[in-house]
Formats: C-alpha cells, sequence, structure tokens
C-alpha cells in the first residue's frame, strides 16, 4: 500500500494541472475574443453610430435602423416565444408529467433546441417569405421564436420540476384548483428561474444571424414597419464584415462589441436571478 | 350521488352535546367521518386491506403504526390527496357526513375545503405572512380588506402565532423558522373553516418546544374539529389523542379510545408495537 501512494499522488498533481491547463486555454480565447472587439470596436463607439443609419461607403453612417431592427424583431420573437414556451413547459411540467405524449414533445423539444439555425431561417423563408412575396421584419421575428421557444420550454418545464410536489399537495390541500396552483404557487416559487431562461433565449436571439438572412433580408432605410425588410445588427456585421471599405469594417466591429455588451448584460443578468434565488428561500 | 356542498354541520351544538353526556359509549358519539372496507392501490400493488374505522366528530384520532403500514396512505384518501398522482386509486366507501367522498363525480376542490391537511414538512407558499392565510380564503369568499385583516388575526391568534408574527406579517413565509411555519400552516388551514383537519406527522420535523406548542395547539382545535393525526410517536398519540387506530401491513389491527389501546391492548400486534417490539 505504501509503495502505491507516491503514484498515486504524481497522477493526482498531474490531472490537477490538465484541468487547470484547460481551463486556461478556454479562458484565454473568451479574453482574446472579447478584448479583439474592445480594441477594434471600442473606438467606433460614439453618437452616430446610434443616431444615424448605416450608410453607403464613403458616406459617414451608423447602426441605429440595425438596431432598432434588432430590438423589434426580438421583441416579436418573444411577444411569440414567451407565451408559446412558458405554457408548453407547464404542460410537460404540471399536466404531462406521467403522459406518454410528454415524453415525445419533450425529445422533439430537445431536437428542436439544437437544430441548425439555417435551417430554421431556410424553413420559416418557405412558409413566411415566399407566400407573401417577399422578406419582411415579422418573417425574421418568428423565425428568432423558433430558435427562442424550445429554450424557454425546456428552462420553464426544468424550474417548475423543481418545486417540491409537497407545496403543490399543500396548495391543493386548501382546495385550490389545480390552475391557480400553478399560477399563484409553482410560478411564484421560481419565478427568478423562468425569467433567467426568458433572458437567455433574448440573449441568444440578439446574436442570430443565419435565421435573419432568408427572412429579414436586410435593410439599409430605417423602417419600424415590420411588414417589409428589416435590418438588424447581426446581419449588418455579417454585410460589412465582407465590405472592402475599412468605415463599413469599422462599424461592423462596432456593432459585434454592442451585441456582445448585450448579451453579456442580459446573462450576467440572469446569473445574478438565478442566484438570488436561492437568497430570498 | 350528488356533489357534496359545503354546508356546514354545526358543530359547535354537537360538541357541547357530547360534553353534556361525557359517560357516552363511542358508538353513541356521531361519527363525522365513516370508512368502510377501503381497498387502496399504488399501481398494481395493495397498500390498504379492508380498512374500516368511524372518525368521531371533535374528537382526535391518531393512526400510528410502524413505517410503510399505511396510515398516511389513509390520511391521504381522505381528502382525495391521491387523486393527483395517476395509478393510485381508492376502492370501497368514505362517508363526510354520510355522503362518500369516493364518487367519481365529486368535486374534490369542495371537499379538500372541508377537510382541511397540514404536512409532515411545514409547506408555506413563496408569499408573506399575510398572504398564506389570506390566499385560502380569497378562494372562498370575497372580503373587504378590514374583514380579511380581523380574519387573517384571528387565524393566527388560533394558531398560537399572532404574538410572533404580528410585525412581520409582510416577511416571506419562508423566513419563519421551522416551527413557526407548521403553526402558520396550521393557520392557513383553520382559516378556511374546514370541517376536519388531517395532520400528517406534524411535528416530526420540529424541535421539542414547537412540538409541544403544536400538540397544545392540536388540543386547543379539538374542541371545534373533528382531527385525524399520524403520528410516529406514541407518546404523542397518548397525548393529543381520544381514539387510537393501531394499523400493520396495510391493514386496521386495532381501533379504540386511546387509553384502551394503550393500556389494554386486545391484539398481540398492538401489543408488541407499543412496547417496542418492532417498528
Amino acid at each position: 500500500m505504501a509503495d502505491l501512494y507516491p503514484g498515486r499522488k504524481r497522477r493526482n498533481i498531474v490531472w490537477t494541472w490538465l484541468a487547470y491547463a484547460a481551463t486556461a486555454f478556454g479562458l484565454s480565447w473568451l479574453v482574446l475574443i472579447l478584448g479583439a472587439l474592445f480594441w477594434n470596436g471600442f473606438g467606433g463607439l460614439s453618437l452616430d453610430v446610434f443616431t444615424k443609419m448605416t450608410a453607403p461607403p464613403g458616406v459617414a453612417g451608423g447602426l441605429l435602423n440595425s438596431i432598432v431592427g434588432s430590438l423589434i424583431q426580438t421583441a416579436i420573437g418573444l411577444a411569440i416565444a414567451a407565451p408559446l414556451g412558458i405554457l408548453a413547459g407547464t404542460y410537460l411540467a404540471e399536466y404531462g408529467r406521467y403522459a406518454r405524449i410528454a415524453y415525445v414533445i419533450r425529445f422533439i423539444n430537445d431536437i428542436l433546441l439544437s437544430a441548425p439555425s439555417i435551417v430554421v431561417g431556410l424553413f420559416i423563408y418557405q412558409f413566411c417569405v415566399v407566400p407573401f412575396g417577399h422578406f419582411s421584419g415579422y418573417a425574421g421575428g418568428i423565425a428568432l421564436a423558433v430558435i427562442a421557444t424550445p429554450i424557454i420550454v425546456r428552462t420553464t418545464e426544468d424550474m417548475l420540476n423543481l418545486v417540491p410536489n409537497t407545496l403543490r399537495e399543500a396548495a391543493s390541500a386548501l382546495g385550490m384548483p389545480r390552475s391557480l396552483v400553478i399560477r399563484h404557487v409553482a410560478y411564484r416559487a421560481v419565478r427568478s428561474g423562468i425569467m433567467t431562461g426568458i433572458l437567455l433565449a433574448i440573449a441568444r436571439m440578439t446574436g442570430e444571424t443565419a435565421p435573419l438572412i432568408f427572412t429579414a433580408l436586410g435593410n439599409s432605410l430605417f423602417v419600424v414597419d415590420p411588414r417589409g425588410p428589416m435590418s438588424s445588427l447581426p446581419l449588418i456585421i455579417y454585410e460589412f464584415a465582407r465590405s472592402p471599405y475599412p468605415e463599413q469594417q469599422k462599424l461592423a466591429w462596432t456593432g459585434a462589441l454592442i451585441v456582445t455588451l448585450a448579451v453579456l448584460t442580459l446573462s450576467i443578468t440572469a446569473r445574478v436571478l438565478s442566484a438570488s434565488r436561492g437568497a430570498d428561500k | 350521488m350528488k356533489p357534496i356542498g359545503l354546508e356546514k354541520s354545526n358543530r359547535m351544538s354537537d360538541a357541547k352535546a357530547q360534553l353534556q353526556s361525557p359517560g357516552k359509549s363511542a358508538e353513541a358519539m356521531k361519527d363525522k367521518v365513516v370508512i368502510r372496507d377501503l381497498n387502496f392501490f399504488y399501481g398494481p400493488s395493495i397498500a390498504l386491506k379492508e380498512v374500516s374505522l368511524p372518525l368521531h366528530e371533535g374528537k382526535v384520532t391518531a393512526f400510528i403504526g410502524p413505517s410503510g403500514c399505511g396510515k398516511s396512505t389513509l390520511l391521504r384518501v381522505l381528502n382525495r390527496m391521491y387523486d393527483l398522482y395517476p395509478n393510485q386509486r381508492a376502492e370501497g366507501e368514505v362517508l363526510l357526513d354520510g355522503e362518500n367522498i369516493l364518487a367519481p363525480d365529486l368535486d374534490v376542490n369542495l371537499l379538500r375545503a372541508r377537510v382541511g391537511m397540514v404536512f409532515q414538512k411545514p409547506t408555506p407558499f413563496p408569499m408573506s405572512v399575510y398572504d398564506n392565510i389570506a390566499f385560502g380564503m380569497r378562494l372562498y369568499e370575497k372580503l373587504s380588506k378590514s374583514e380579511m385583516d380581523e380574519r387573517v388575526e384571528s387565524a393566527l391568534r388560533r394558531s398560537a402565532l399572532w404574538g410572533e408574527v404580528k410585525d412581520k406579517l409582510s416577511a416571506n413565509g419562508l423566513s419563519l423558522s421551522g416551527g413557526q411555519q407548521q403553526r402558520l400552516c396550521i393557520a392557513r388551514t383553520v382559516a378556511i373553516s374546514p370541517e376536519v383537519i388531517l395532520l400528517d406527522e406534524p411535528c416530526s420535523a420540529l424541535d421539542p418546544i414547537s412540538t409541544a406548542k403544536v400538540e397544545e395547539l392540536i388540543d386547543e382545535l379539538s374542541s371545534d374539529y373533528t382531527i385525524a393525526i399520524v403520528t410516529h410517536n406514541m407518546q404523542q398519540a397518548a397525548r393529543v389523542s381520544q381514539f387510537t387506530a393501531f394499523m400493520y401491513l396495510g391493514e386496521m389491527v386495532e381501533f379504540d379510545e386511546t387509553s384502551k389501546v394503550f393500556t389494554s391492548p386486545r391484539d398481540k400486534r398492538t401489543q408488541d408495537y407499543i412496547t417496542g417490539r418492532f417498528g
């Protein structure tokens, strides 16, 4: 036994350092990406970015139409995905917990969760662009909703599964109908967890490009009407990053920085929310 | 069978009538609940076998027996709590004031308003102390703010909790101590004025001082309510109940006045259990 010990200790040290090294390797890329974004994008942050439209090469422009387009399409996506996702998650966790169909739905939802977003874009193109004969912000929003819904379904179900059955029984024991138990007790117990899922879904929608290429297309004009083609930050990044003109490339960097900061803020808020969940218990 | 309504019997006068004739035998007492030939199944496995017993009105009945004997299962039949889960079913008859509560067309929510339940683990709702009490009442009555305030206060007073929480009614119910949480749950149950209260090992998660407070409370409540309590603690059964049912392996072995069950049990298994030979 004594002669096994030194070898075991050596292996322990090797494994520990391998784990550290892998973590450092992964983190260093994150730091490099954030560093490059700040280095290239921060200089371009100015009032113009938020007040001027995207412009043709040679004209000073901003990102206003893209930012507004992103906000509108994310809002459309959220308006569809949040109620749908919460209700479907509620079905899976509360009503369909023991039903065979729930297993099928859960499985399909998990597939949808990891579906390539370009496929989602093409699908919505077939259903929401081709029949109307033109691209639109609505189609973009719907495509984003398809991306966001499975996330919200999953987090809502997971959160509701954390609600102890004893709490459901206690509420039912007062003679409360099932829907009231869910709305007033179960939702309340995991409110911040469900909010976290929604924030993560928003973060995901904010950064998606592929579903928008075939649906919203992009637009260099300022539009708030989602019935027509619409710009958005990821699309303009995609477009300007490939542009030969340095001022457009610079705006692409700035746009990327804005998207990243938005996603980062949402993710951190989500983290803080889910951390405080433990605190108010 | 017509669905059970919310009419309440006049239990105060019944309780008084019983007080005036203390020498009455168990048979002469009014039976609030009558359980007849009850079988209960978890899927294919049987958990209760031909259980029959009454719950006398205005009395505390204790269910004792080793773990897994079916005493909690029996309690959960009395408010149809098992209905929440598929594959659980009951056969036989459970009569509440003469009406079979196992009838499939019965409105379980109205039943549960008449038969309240307090659980082993304190389960305050994730809301304020005040709302924990007011919540149940809002389901059945539309009350003005001042009426509601009064009712909340009286429910908390009944549960001997008012003095401890009157300054933190808006605090989250989860911020109270375990014993206070449990009394809050009792207050919540009492607030909607049930006729029967089911207590499922209400003290097993509590310290001795909190246990004493809850037992005192059960004693006070027993004048107005018909109470059934499941307990692992035989001293507790002896302290709080007037009637005791000993259960073993899903069967009702013995049911009698508590003093008789503990001093001169008729069945060998009851005697073995209360003398600590198993369980």
